[in-house]
This record gives C-alpha cells, structure tokens and sequence, in this order.
C-alpha cells in the first residue's frame, strides 16, 4: 500500500480562515487532504502559517456534513432526504408562494465571507436580479461595515490603504481594538518581527493582549481605556496633535480638503477633548494620550491597524472616521510604511464588502441609487433592477418581527449564534415561511429553516477570495465537493428553477462579469491569477497586475482629495448601573475560529474546547467566584452560564470570553445597540453582572449538558 | 411622498423597523451630524436616509413625525424635510455637502 502521508498531489490554494489569505500547498493522497503546507511563494505569509490553516482542516470530511438535500414543510417536523432537483424545485416554489403573499420584498438573501468572490457576487445578483430587491447582506455587517462607511467618507475607499509587508517600513504602528497574534496570527508575527527591529508600539485596547506584551515585543504605549471610548480617545489624540502643530500642513494642503480641515481642527481643539478631560471619562492617564499623539505624528512613518473593537460599537462608523482623519492630518498615507487598515476577520469578507453583498451599493460601492450605475446593471442583467437600497440583516429580522418579512436564502452564515440578541433573532426566524440554507452542517440557524442545500468548503470549489491587504488570491479545487456541487452551481441552479436564465460554464466566467461591471477588478481574470499568482485591486489598464499601496497621487472621491469628519463623541446609551455594574467585551482566541463551525470540528477543539470569561481576581474576589469556577453571566438582555478564569489581561470593572461554542450563548447577552451608521452590533460594551453558580444541582445540570454535547457533536 | 396623518390617533403601523427602534436610530444619525451647521447638518441627514434606508423605514419615519413626532431629534423632522429635494439624489460619501 503507497504510504498514506506521502502525498500524490498537490494544489496552490489560500485559507480561508482569516482576513490574511495565507497561500498554501494542499496535498492529498488518493483525494484525501492528508496536508497544508504554507506556500512560499503566498504574498501575504511568504511560507508562514497559523494552526488554523496549517492543522484545522479535517471539518470538510467530519461525520456531520450533510450531503443530501433536505426540506421540511414546519421547522417542527423532521427533515426529510430528497434529490437536488426536488429540493431546488421546493426553495425556488416556495420563494415564490411567498413573495406573492407577502410581496416582492418579503424575501431576502444573506452571503457569506467564508464564500468566494464568485459565490457573493452570485448571492447578490440572486436577491436584486431573481428576488427584484435589494434585500442582499452579509456578515461584514456585523463586523467591518463601519470601515466601508468610516474610510470611504474620509479617504474613499472602504479598504486597507497598504499591503501587509508595508509595515517592515513602520516606525511606528498603532493597533486599535485589534490583537493580530490571535486573530491575525501571520500578520501578528510580521508586527512582531518589525516591532523586534526597532519600531514603536502604540495599542488602544481594554485587555492587557499579547500585542502588548509577548515574547520580545511589549507596546511604548498601551492605552487600556474603557470600553465604548475609542472616540472619546482618538479626538482627544487628533486634540493634542491639533494643539501642538503636529500635523503635516504640507500634506493636507497638498491633497486634503482644507476647509474640511479647518472645520476640524477647530472642533477637535475644543478643551472638552483635552487628555485631562478624556483621560478620566476613558480610565486612562492623561499623559499617555499625550505620548500616544506625539510618537504618532512623530512617524516618519506611522501605520495604523485596526480591528473590530473600533468597528462593533454605536460609535463603529465614527471611530474608523476619527482614524480616517488622523492619517490624513499627519500625512501617514500614499507611501510604504504608513496608512490606516482594517484587520478583516473573516477569509474573503474583502470580497464581500468589495463585490455589493449590501441594500445600499453595488459592487465598488457604488449607490444603487446612482441612475447610470444602476443601468450598467441593468443592461448586463437584462432585468429592471429596483433604485432604492434593500433592508439591513438586523432590519430583516426586525421585519419579520413586523409581519412583512418571510423568506430567507442563507449561504454560509449562522445569525442564530453569531448575530447579537439571540432571542430576538429567533423570534423573528420562527416568523418566516421559508428559510433556504446552503451549509455544510446544520446550525442553531438551521433549526428554523425549512430547506437546507448542502454546500461545499473552499476545498471543494474553484473561486478567488480578496484578502485584507485586498489581495485577490486564487481558491483552487482540491477534492470533489461532498454533495456533488460547488456552491455558485447551486445558487445557478436556484437561479434558473426562479426562470432567470443563468449559465456559468465555470467560476471563472463570473469573475469576468466581476471584472466587466466593477473599475476597482477591471483587470482581473482567471488568466491573470494563473499568470502572477495574486493581484491587489485596483487591477486595471493603468496598474494590470494590481496595486500595493492606495492614494499615492490622488484619494478615489469626486475632487481627489481626502476629507476630514467632524466625529462627536456620543457615549453608548448601553451604561453600568448597580444591577449590571461590569462590561462585557468579546473577541476571538487563537485556536478557534468565529462560530467554531470548523474549527470546533478539528482536533485544534483540544486547546480551547470551552468559551471562559477572564475576570479580573479583583472582580472574582469581592463576588466570592473562585478561579475555575462556573457563573451566571447576566445583561438587560439575557443571561448564561460559564466558567471563569482569573485573568490579568482584563482590568477590574471589565470581563471578557469567547463566542466560538454554541453551547455558551453569549449573544443571548449581548445588546441590541448598533451603530449609528451601519447597524453593526455593539458587541464589544454590554453592562453585565457576574455571580457564583452555587448549587451542586446547577452543577451537575452543567456537567450533564456538556456530556450531551459531546455525544451530539 | 404622503404626508398623509391618517394614523395620527393611533401609532402608526410598522412597515419593516418597529418605530420605537427607529426612532432611536434616527436620532444616532441626528448625534453624528449634531456638530455641522444646521444646514449642512440637514442635508448629511437627508444622504444618510436616502442612501442607507429602506424606502418603508424613510416612510414610516416621515408619517410618524407628520403625526406629531415625539422623541424625534429636531435636527431629524429638518432632514426629513429635504427627502426628495436633495441636491444628489444618486448619494454621495463623506462631509455633508454645504
């Protein structure tokens, strides 16, 4: 028998867990994955990988994929196992019993990151093509909407400015509300790295993270504010710049709007943002906001990086403004070594937000109030496509909740467990009459949908996905897919039992629709992926094999020049009181990935196989909750049950976990509050209580459930 | 667009958001635009409603202030006001345009 680790195959392909896009070597032995071998010649890891991409790849073949077809009448009844075509037939019929119940905007469809470019971009020409609305969402809602909205306000594009090896030229980096050696690990390591070689270190974050201080790395500066004062924060930052002359007038002068800058330079001087005004409002030292402004605009060269604790907050939008608008004002933009970027959590979420999976834009976010975008559309599409935006995912289940919102089609997504304020959501599901889903496993989402189509992993599918540094990476096929299709064939499938006419030979000839309808993808094919590997958008006549560095000579808004916000702090109205004195911060770890729906599936479950809350021994002792010990988490919200685990990362007054298991249900917890601009969740601030799970019966009730769980899963 | 105060007496029926939540996002826009000038302040408002909201929440949100309003940000019944008249209907990124 040939050696079974030996393989005999093998295929370039990029992960799709993080925003990073690792290239890998997936090698296989008589069409088995037996292994992932970084590639060297990946842009974004240069041979380098995580344990998420490297090991965390044996979910596509767990005992839990589902590969038939199954459909339901009731969420009540069982499923039953049916043949493509029949369940096609019943989502397509059902879609439509629907729509002419409930109208035309009655249904939805929601894409997801960990889909291909091709795969989003099918999504949404579904829901606004075959649906006729512009009810099309995906997960960047609730992560990184507010970059979109933030950046392309100031800077115009709702995108990294750098490509990731830009920071070998840092002198100085500022992480905000971000922690790349767990969330972005082979990012984390390039920081690390530079940080090693001399650059200074800036972090704005609650906890205490491994950014701060790790092996050979400890930040210059580590602003530990308060949870839900990021715009308090970077006001009073720009506030000392804008005291003390700091800014780059040259550059502003040169490619800014100066009388936006002006504008702004008077309210942020404003005493109310003095760092001894801030510095009390954020618990932090008002003399470290002040060496936070100095060594920033000190640069020479300055990088920011940011993630989704400046995103998932009511001030999202208003925060990636406030970062917007200091890279500006110190000229920290169109070079190496400088620029403002949004850490992207997910593999291809890039792709999503660049390829019009919203109710407001198409792809390149262009309005799809914009009568001359809206026609070329149109005209490719040949259908009358609708010129107002669509609803937002949290607004759909608010709809439904109205009793004007009844059909769903799903790709790859999970708002059950990842969306906040569970209970809502899952009200308002229990309304619909047919919720379609293409997964590869049943979910907590599953349990209220009435077809599910089973997908295929990014393993089994050809595509691109574009990475955080918007890099479009080649996804190749390395085994069959599972149930037979990869997942645009299904969607094609669903388009044409609708009666639009679709047909895709290959996913290849989707992105060449991407390219022939989106400037920013203009020139980007198969062809040319095959050729150079990988290309960073914008990919067109003047850069045909991409782009590293955004706005050297000019920023992509009307008069090419950047812009300048007035961003107010407005406290979150969600407050401590003496019932909920604590906040609640979430976030990811290392080993497990988002919901866990993969990575839970692999044997990396044994380095994290719960979700715990850090709390502060402060905290724990005057609650008289030992290390280990399991509590009752409790918001406005909800409550649930965990384990608490002393922690040093977490300052007294804050706790933290992790949402990578189901069975903790830390949404059920967390607010309804949103962002002002783009409704994504305030994850990151909600006031809660924590108290001792005393009674041996609720610990023996604990025990049994997670016995239960471990024989379900 | 109706400015009809049919539902004056009772509350107006929710189309797609329920109005006590859309209020509370109407007057977060209102927060974010609260250090512009009013005019300016006005018309980032009426972008914002024009580009980002679904036609029935806009609809919803204009009845409800034609029927009295309450707890809306004045700033929010001005930009409601321009819905419609705005000088780019198609939408626009950034500062709200003077």
């Amino acid at each position: 028998m040939a050696n079974p680790i030996i393989p005999d195959k093998s295929v370039v392909t990029t992960c799709a867990y993080c925003g990073v896009g690792c290239g890998f070597k997936a090698e296989t032995h008589q069409g088995r994955l037996v292994r992932m071998t970084p590639w060297k010649e990946g842009k974004a890891n240069h041979g380098h990988s995580c344990i998420k991409g490297r090991f965390a790849f044996d979910y596509y073949i767990s005992d839990d994929r589902v590969t038939t077809p199954l459909i339901r009448a009731s969420i009540d009844d069982p499923w039953t196992l049916v043949s493509w075509e029949k369940a096609i037939q019943h989502a397509a019929s059902e879609l439509r019993r629907v729509q002419a119940k409930y109208g035309t905007k009655s249904v939805g469809a929601i894409s997801s990151s960990r889909c291909t470019n091709e795969e989003i971009f099918l999504v949404q020409k579904f829901a606004r093509a075959v649906l006729g609305n512009n009810n099309i969402d995906n997960c960047a809602r609730i992560c990184h909407s507010p970059t979109q909205f933030g950046l392309s306000a100031t800077v115009g594009w709702g995108a990294a400015s750098q490509h990731f090896d830009s920071i070998l030229q840092a002198d100085v980096i500022m992480i905000v509300g971000a922690n790349p050696t767990e969330g972005h690990p082979v990012f984390g390591s390039l920081m690390k790295r530079r940080v090693r070689q001399g650059a200074k270190l800036i972090v704005i974050d609650p906890r205490r993270t491994e950014t701060v201080e790790s092996a050979h790395i400890k930040a210059d500066v580590h602003l530990s504010l308060r949870p839900g004062t990021n715009v308090a924060v970077l006001d009073s930052i720009a506030h000392v710049i804008v005291r003390e002359k700091l800014y780059n007038e040259a550059f502003v002068r040169a490619r800014c709007e100066w009388d936006e800058f002006e504008r702004w330079t008077e309210f942020v001087s404003s005493d109310r943002y003095a760092p001894e005004v801030i510095g009390p409002t954020a618990g932090l030292d008002p003399e470290l906001i002040r060496k936070a402004a100095r060594l920033y605009a000190s640069g020479p060269n300055s990088a920011i990086y940011y993630g989704l604790g400046v995103t998932e907050h009511s001030q999202g939008s208003t925060g990636v403004m406030c970062l917007g608008n200091l890279s500006l004002a110190c000229g920290m933009l169109g070079r190496e070594g400088v620029g403002v970027n949004p850490l992207r959590g997910q593999g291809n979420v890039q792709g999503g937000s660049c390829l019009g999976s919203w109710p407001h834009v198409f792809s390149g976010y262009r309005f799809v109030t914009d009568d001359e975008v809206r026609g070329s559309f149109e005209k490719d599409w040949g259908v009358t496509l609708d010129a107002e935006p669509g609803l937002r995912l949290p607004n759909m289940f608010d709809a439904a909740l109205a009793g004007n919102f009844r059909g769903m089609f799903i790709m790859g997504e999970d708002p059950v467990q990842s969306d906040p304020n569970q209970n809502h959501i899952i009200e308002a599901m229990r309304q619909m009459e047919c919720v379609v889903i293409q997964d590869l496993f049943l979910n907590e989402t599953s349990k209220y949908a009435h077809v599910f189509l089973p997908g295929s992993s990014s393993l089994e599918k050809d595509g691109t996905f574009t990475s955080a540094e918007r890099r479009v990476n080649r996804v190749r096929k390395v085994v069959e897919p599972l149930a037979g299709y990869q997942d645009w064939e299904i969607v094609v499938m669903l388009m044409n039992a609708m009666g639009y006419l679709a047909t895709y030979d290959h996913a290849g000839q989707i992105l060449d629709e991407i390219a022939r309808l989106s400037p920013a993808y203009k020139g980007i094919s198969f062809e040319l992926l095959e050729r150079i590997g990988s290309a960073q958008w914008p990919c067109d006549e003047a850069a045909p094999e991409g782009t590293e560095v955004l706005h050297r000579e000019k920023f992509p808004r009307a008069n090419g020049r950047g812009t300048f916000m007035l961003t107010e702090y407005v406290p979150t109205a969600e407050r401590t009181n003496d019932t909920f004195p604590l906040l609640l911060t979430t976030g990811r770890i290392l080993t497990q990935y988002n919901v866990g729906t993969q990575t839970r599936r692999t044997q990396n479950n044994r380095w994290h196989s719960e979700d715990v809350l850090e709390i502060s021994a402060h905290d724990a002792h005057i609650r008289g909750i030992r290390d280990g010990e399991r509590v009752k988490v409790s918001s406005r919200f909800g409550c649930t049950e965990l384990k608490a685990k002393f922690s040093e990362r977490v300052g007294s007054g804050i706790v933290y976990t992790t949402f990578h298991h189901a069975e903790t249900r830390i949404n059920v917890v967390t607010s309804d509050l949103s962002d002002w601009a783009t409704n994504c969740p305030e994850y990151k601030v909600t006031a809660v209580e924590v108290v001792k799970v005393a009674s041996e019966q609720t610990a023996k009730r604990a025990a049994k459930k997670k016995r239960e769980h471990v024989v379900t899963a | 667009m109706s400015h009809k105060t049919a539902h004056a007496e009772s509350p107006v029926p929710s189309r797609a958001v329920p109005l006590e939540r859309l209020v509370v996002m109407a007057n977060q826009i209102a927060d974010f635009f609260s250090p512009y000038p009013p005019a300016r302040r006005a018309e980032g408002i009426r972008n914002h409603l024009r580009t980002y909201w679904d036609p029935r929440m806009r609809q919803d949100l204009t009845e409800y202030i034609a029927a009295g309003g309450e707890g809306v940000s004045p700033a929010i019944v001005e930009g409601v006001r321009l819905l419609g008249s705005g000088p780019d209907p198609k939408g626009y990124y950034g500062p709200p345009k003077a």
